[in-house]
């Protein structure tokens, strides 16, 4: 009778009742929240399920040397997190992004590139934030990339720069970016007049094929030998969307934009959120990423609007500042909401395919923001 | 080390405003080079033609000679059906012309649905009798 019950005690012990505290409790309550705003609101669910699962998964308390947890070496979600701490998974997300990528909008008006690259000031500004709270050089470009609105380019630079940030870096880069349509509207109606917000926009030329072949080549060249170290970003980016234009390698590009972005997507969205383990992700510096990370999507969106004004300034045909908020490179959520502001003003001014133009550009601005802060803080 | 003090010393500000401006560069050298290229692209296309034109010359009425523009009328169709056979080799023959159509589409090929009319027109593309098309290889 004795062994039964030293044997059930010592089952007891190893279980996760015996060994949860209120942390692990706090960060499963996180989970369900982001997996209910995934199935219930549709917010990013592509994103927010994988990662609320893995939020359950890593804070399942468990007992230490059993290899099991994601920060046990031998354990097999130490391994699929491999490809996070490596930099493997956004490269491949990346290469995903540019076989999905219709960049004609971009080409056929260039101008509006310039909005994606004003966005990138959240980076810098949110950069210079994280400094004054404390963070140290290689931690505050980790932070400050969170105003890029690049989950993949965030989890990239975090891995190379400050790993041990990964964790409530990508949980932030992700919640703010599934949070877009909340979060910039106000500062859209705030830093815009009606008679702006009812710009309508010219119909954009038609761009041709040759163009857009042409494009991922050039576009890769100048921006990787100004910035090397996004090199493994625009690389894959600029080489999936030549599988797409290319027409030739259309059955690598199929795999690029389905298989090979959903897989890596699970993985990413699964590890990551297995890394916030609640003695991990509970602490000061947590929140101060977090409100870093709303601080720079506020700034990232008012750069670009501001910008997008100042445009307007010396343009005979008059751009519609809301296309400055597109620069967030939450694509294509904060090109959406662009359109949605757009047509609460005006029901038929179809801004979204414009938008599309700053969205993009500012997915290249933020992997080229990543370069140079990398390359900044080495 | 916290606020103004810490940003400057590490060199805080220097780095933010070396960045925006490095971002802005690229962006705005790569805005620069794409809105260059149709020009470039059309230039080329002139180029190619004086030099198809060109060989053709033997009389004051070279413009006249049926041959010169039927060449690059040939180019441009090879170049176009080259592209749509590459869709209907991943589609499968015989096809469906909305999938063509639609897949043309997708894939940002210009002017796809007059395209298909011309090439029905002109004979590349023929009916099955089955509701399905071919490309016509006599």
């Amino acid at each position: 009778m004795e062994n039964i019950l030293d044997l059930l005690a010592k089952f007891w012990s190893n279980t996760g009742f015996a060994l949860a505290d209120y942390r692990y409790i706090i960060m499963i309550i996180v989970g369900i929240i982001f997996i209910y705003l995934g199935i219930a609101k549709h917010y990013e669910p592509l994103l927010l399920i994988p990662i609320g699962f893995g939020i359950l998964i890593g804070n399942i308390p468990v007992f230490k040397g059993l290899g099991l947890a994601i920060y046990e070496d031998n354990s097999v979600l130490h391994y699929l997190y491999f490809g996070v701490t490596s930099g493997i998974y956004p490269p491949l997300i990346f290469l995903g992004i540019g076989a999905m990528t219709d960049f004609s909008t971009m080409l056929a008006r260039p101008l509006l590139m310039l909005l994606g690259a004003a966005a990138q000031a959240g980076v810098f500004i949110t950069f210079l934030g994280a400094l004054a709270l404390g963070f140290a050089p290689n931690e505050a470009a980790s932070i400050g990339i969170i105003g890029g609105a690049d989950g993949p380019t965030a989890i990239f630079l975090s891995a190379k720069l400050a790993p041990k940030l990964i964790g409530p870096i990508a949980i932030a880069a992700y919640s703010y970016m599934a949070l877009v349509p909340v979060i910039q509207p106000p500062i859209m109606r705030l830093l815009t007049s009606r008679e702006e917000r009812l710009i309508r926009m010219e119909e954009p030329r038609e761009v041709s094929k040759k163009e857009k072949i042409i494009f991922p080549i050039v576009g890769f060249l100048l921006c990787c030998f100004l910035a090397p170290a996004a090199l493994p970003l625009l690389g894959l980016l600029f080489f999936g969307n030549l599988l797409k234009e290319c027409i030739v390698a259309e059955r690598l590009a199929e795999t690029a934009r389905n298989s090979i972005i959903d897989t890596t997507t699970i993985l990413l969205g699964i590890t990551v959120g297995a890394s916030t383990q609640g003695d991990v992700f509970l602490t000061g510096k947590s929140i101060g990423i977090f409100m870093l990370g709303a601080f720079s999507f506020a700034i990232a969106t008012a750069s670009g609007l501001i910008f997008a004004k100042i445009i307007n300034l010396f343009l005979k045909v008059k751009i519609n500042p809301l296309l400055g908020a597109a620069g967030v490179s939450a694509v294509p959520d904060s090109a959406r909401v662009v359109q949605m502001v757009g047509q609460d003003e005006d029901p038929s001014n179809f801004l979204l395919m414009h938008a599309m133009a700053p969205n993009v550009s500012g997915v290249i601005g933020s992997a080229i923001a990543a370069g140079v802060l990398w390359s900044f803080v080495l | 080390m916290t606020g103004f003090e810490a940003i400057s010393a590490n060199d805080g500000w220097a780095i933010a405003l070396l960045g925006v401006s490095i971002v802005f560069s690229g962006l705005v050298s790569l805005s620069l080079i794409i809105s260059q290229l149709p020009k470039v692209l059309q230039l080329l296309e002139k180029s190619k033609e004086i030099f198809q034109k060109e060989k053709f010359v033997i009389s004051d009425n070279y413009s006249e000679q049926p041959g010169c523009n039927k060449i690059q009328d040939d180019l441009d169709i090879n170049e176009v059906i080259r592209n749509f056979k590459m869709l209907t080799s991943w589609i499968g023959e015989p096809f469906p012309l909305p999938k063509l159509l639609t897949t043309a589409q997708q894939r940002g090929l210009v002017r796809p649905h007059s395209t298909i009319n011309t090439l029905l027109k002109s004979g590349y593309i023929i009916p099955d009798g089955k509701g399905y098309f071919n490309w016509n290889n006599n």
